[in-house]
């Protein structure tokens, strides 16, 4: 299982266009930084789960345990990028380039509030934090294979709505393919022994996924500063 | 006016859409609405559910829900947050405000809703609940617009808001005031499943006329979440050229899939609780929403024999929780295709149940759920109305011969009608019911969207002159009721006469005088009289006076007329008034009375039923 996923390059572009616009229209590169950064962490969110999801057949038994496996190191990668503190040699290149120190403070708790946002949509409409944080030792495979579902029905959905997802190659797995000379060398990573220049041939392992549209809920500031509540406390009153 | 732009808007009774037609790029467009899609949280969406929610003043923090034309934010919310979260918390959530419109208990102006609820803010009334929905849907398109570089002005646009064919003049004219108060001026009218049609002919192109043929009979049936309306467009040959015109709209009926959403979750309720897992009212919702994916997922892919359901925990404890079962196939057909869509004779209609005397009010949600009955009801209803008319008759020809006005085609619109094998259903129906001749299908698109679109091509033909249009007029004919004055007999009430003043399809932009009858009013006295209506008398002439108008018409409201003394006309003088029918070019109706002697008229205001 791949940890990093894969981040296209024209999310990015596209993502800090609509940023831009929105509210940046003055302050040029900073800015623009700043998006990729979150949506450097919303991808590896997003793409992690994509990943784990798309290997959930359910006959597996092992599926179940997998797929928790790859959200938690998915979450681990969230947290330690929003806290800014975490150990940045673990969790590779992507969260290194994410947690650069934000120049503005009030600017870098907009991206925080933002993949909080998106955070609580999963959660909202998916249970996903409840999955996560739950104890998935101490249940059955029926148990989780049932919560399994919840996740995976509100989260695809959830995604479905915010992204426009496609696989990199659209090639089966398994097939031999070619990777043309000038290749976007984000959208591959080839192993194995690499040697003399493309065009490459090989086996596709994997089909990667991409995105090229980006939809997420405008966030619009609260006043108060800190972050919003992943999942709010629900209280019944009678 | 040289109108630049044509605005559709289908103002749903679950969720509304807003479509344009740029006239000067003729390009039609759906526009997607900006909404609140939670605290702090804005975003764009294809459809605004039709949902408005109350919250408590401490419930959300201050500015949670402002608006990008409104930093104040409304206090209330709407759209697709408001349904979400007022699913939890029922007291403060407004649905269906739109049928509210057409009851015949309730005055719609009155603050009513959320019905029920014992919330300390205020209420509010349906017509306020709709002309929310649509400032909402005007001010999102402005924006929307503005984001393109389109800064419109709505005086310089054609302005289509659709309701259901099955609305009489009174919920029509409320629509339209509705409209006026949100900003929007005054609207041009427009049935919904004539909406559909258009957007039909537009997404076939020039090759529509090559789709349908002279005696074809095309029933737009369009089932959405919780309303079913119907309406029969006959193809005419009209020297040479592709005539339309809709010869019977349907009755108003309270059903749709949420009640076959409901109805699977009822089942699959009752599984888990014989199995030992009961349910929470939440985790109930939870599962009509599941029973819902499953059943579109079932319907898209033949192939499952089952699907998962799975109803999450209500606390954080999601593995522990969390409990499943299945909806099988069979289960499914037994409930959705059978229980709706029954394969019932074109003789059976719906059946009544009106057991008690006294009838809870409330929205009088159908009792009978099969579809099958109701369209039934309705063709054969479609039958009496073309056979009380010579020109009608003529139009459908043979067909007029059977038990009922049998289509020959159809159009599905709808959510519900996403389902190929409810579609497949249906066509099998209308086949039995057509002497086992096959009933062509015209292929619709985007079932949720095509009202909206097809107001605003509408809205094109309107502005532009050109482009077909359907031959439509007054859906239904009206009367007023003339008091019967004979000695009073001890138990016996008289009968009231009714005077038609409106035929069935009076084109817009027409007015009539209502010779022979002249009413007596009394200056600086409000005059009411009882207002009634019938969509199957085609034949009635203005002026013709029925004898038992409780017996063949539906009451429709109370028509209310103040004549003011002015000049030579002094208070408490006698006015002799003749009526004056004008159905405006927008497809307003209205009543005038006349005085006999000179060109004054005074309007006469419909007033809303109350009982």
């Amino acid at each position: 299982m791949t940890p990093a996923g894969y981040v296209s390059t024209t999310v990015e572009i596209r993502y800090c266009s609509r940023v831009r616009r929105r509210r940046c229209a003055s302050k040029g590169t900073t800015a623009s930084m700043r998006a990729m950064r979150a949506v450097s962490i919303i991808a590896t969110l997003l793409l992690l789960a994509a990943n784990a999801f798309a290997l959930l057949p359910v006959a597996n038994a092992f599926q179940p345990y997998l797929s928790g496996g790859a959200l938690a190191l998915g979450l681990i990668v969230l947290v330690t990028i929003v806290a800014g503190r975490g150990p940045k040699g673990d969790t590779g290149r992507v969260a290194a380039e994410a947690a650069l120190p934000a120049p503005v403070p009030t600017q870098a708790s907009q991206a925080a509030v933002e993949v909080v946002s998106f955070l609580a949509v999963l959660q909202e409409r998916g249970r996903l934090v409840d999955f996560l944080m739950d104890d998935i030792n101490s249940h059955d495979d029926a148990q989780v294979g049932a919560a399994a579902r919840v996740v995976h029905a509100g989260c695809k959905a959830a995604l479905q709505e915010h992204f426009r997802i496609c696989p990199v190659r659209e090639e089966r797995e398994g097939s031999t393919v070619q990777v043309a000379a000038g290749y976007p060398a984000d959208e591959y990573r080839l192993l194995g022994r690499i040697s003399g220049a493309a065009p490459f041939s090989g086996v596709l392992v994997h089909h990667g996924w991409k995105t090229d549209a980006v939809r997420l809920p405008r966030i619009v500031r609260s006043s108060t500063d800190r972050l919003p509540a992943i999942a709010p406390a629900e209280v019944e009153l009678k | 006016m040289n109108a630049r732009f044509s605005l559709g808007i289908d103002l749903g009774t679950s969720n509304s859409a807003i479509a344009v037609a740029d006239l000067e790029t003729d390009q039609t467009r759906i526009v997607e609405i900006t909404q609140i899609l939670g605290p702090n949280q804005l975003g764009e969406t294809p459809t605004l559910a039709s949902a408005l929610y109350v919250p408590n003043r401490d419930e959300f923090p201050q500015g949670s829900f402002r608006l990008p034309w409104n930093d104040a934010g409304e206090s209330a919310i709407v759209g697709q947050f408001a349904r979400d979260h007022g699913a939890l918390v029922p007291d403060r959530l407004v649905t269906s405000a739109k049928s509210w419109l057409s009851n015949l208990h309730i005055d719609p102006k009155q603050r009513i809703l959320p019905w029920r609820s014992d919330i300390a803010e205020e209420k509010l009334s349906p017509l306020e609940c709709s002309r929310r929905y649509l400032q909402h849907l005007k001010d999102a398109f402005l924006h929307a617009e503005r984001a393109h570089g389109r800064d419109w002005d709505l005086s310089e646009g054609q302005i289509v808001v659709t309701v259901p064919a099955s609305f009489d003049e009174v919920a029509r004219s409320l629509t339209a005031e509705a409209a006026k108060d949100a900003g929007l001026g005054d609207v041009t009218l427009l049935e919904e499943p004539q909406a559909a049609f258009y957007a039909w002919t537009a997404q076939a192109g020039r090759r529509w006329r090559d789709l349908v043929a002279p005696g074809d009979i095309v029933l737009v049936c369009d089932v959405g979440g919780g309303t079913a309306d119907f309406s029969l467009i006959a193809v005419t040959d009209v020297e040479g050229g592709l005539e339309l015109e809709r010869v019977s709209v349907g009755e108003h009926i309270l059903l749709g899939g949420d009640n076959m959403d409901l109805s699977l979750a009822y089942v699959l309720r009752a599984k888990l609780e014989a199995a030992g897992k009961p349910l929470d009212s939440w985790q109930f919702l939870a599962l009509v929403h599941a029973a819902s994916k499953a059943k579109i997922i079932m319907f898209e892919n033949g192939a499952l024999s089952q699907a998962p359901i799975a109803v999450p925990s209500r606390g954080s404890s999601l593995l522990a929780g969390t409990v499943s079962t299945t909806l099988d196939r069979e289960t499914l057909e037994q409930v959705v295709l059978d229980g709706f869509f029954a394969r019932t004779s074109i003789g059976e209609v719906p059946r009544e149940n009106r057991t008690g005397g006294l009838r809870e009010f409330g929205l009088p949600y159908a009792s009978d759920p099969v579809v099958s009955k109701h369209i039934a009801h309705f063709l054969a209803r479609s039958l009496q109305n073309v056979r009380a008319s010579d020109n009608l008759t003529a139009l459908v020809g043979a067909r007029a011969a059977t038990e009922a006005l049998s289509p020959t085609a159809v159009l599905f619109n709808g959510g519900v009608f996403k389902a190929a094998p409810i579609r497949a259903r249906m066509l099998d129906l209308l086949a039995s019911w057509n002497g086992g001749q096959t009933v062509r299908e015209l292929q619709g698109f985007e079932p949720d969207l095509a009202v909206a679109r097809g107001a605003a091509i509408y809205g094109r033909h309107r502005a532009t002159g050109k482009g077909m249009r359907i031959k439509a007029g007054a859906a239904r004919s009206y009367y007023i009721g003339l008091e019967t004055s004979m000695p009073a007999i001890p138990g016996y009430k008289p009968p009231v006469k009714a005077l038609c003043v409106v035929p069935q399809g009076m084109q817009e932009g027409t007015e009539l005088l209502i010779e022979g009858r002249e009413f007596g009013l009394v200056t600086g006295r409000a005059a009411e009289f009882r207002f009634f209506s019938s969509s199957v008398r085609s034949g009635d002439k203005p002026g013709q006076i029925l004898p038992d108008a409780e017996r063949d018409l539906e009451d429709t409201g109370l028509l209310e007329i103040e004549i003011t003394a002015l000049g030579d006309v002094p208070a408490g003088q006698v006015v002799p008034v003749r009526i004056n029918t004008v159905v405006t070019e927008l497809g307003v109706l209205e009543l005038w009375m006349k005085h006999v002697n000179s060109d004054r008229r005074w309007k006469v205001e419909f007033q809303v039923r109350t009982e």
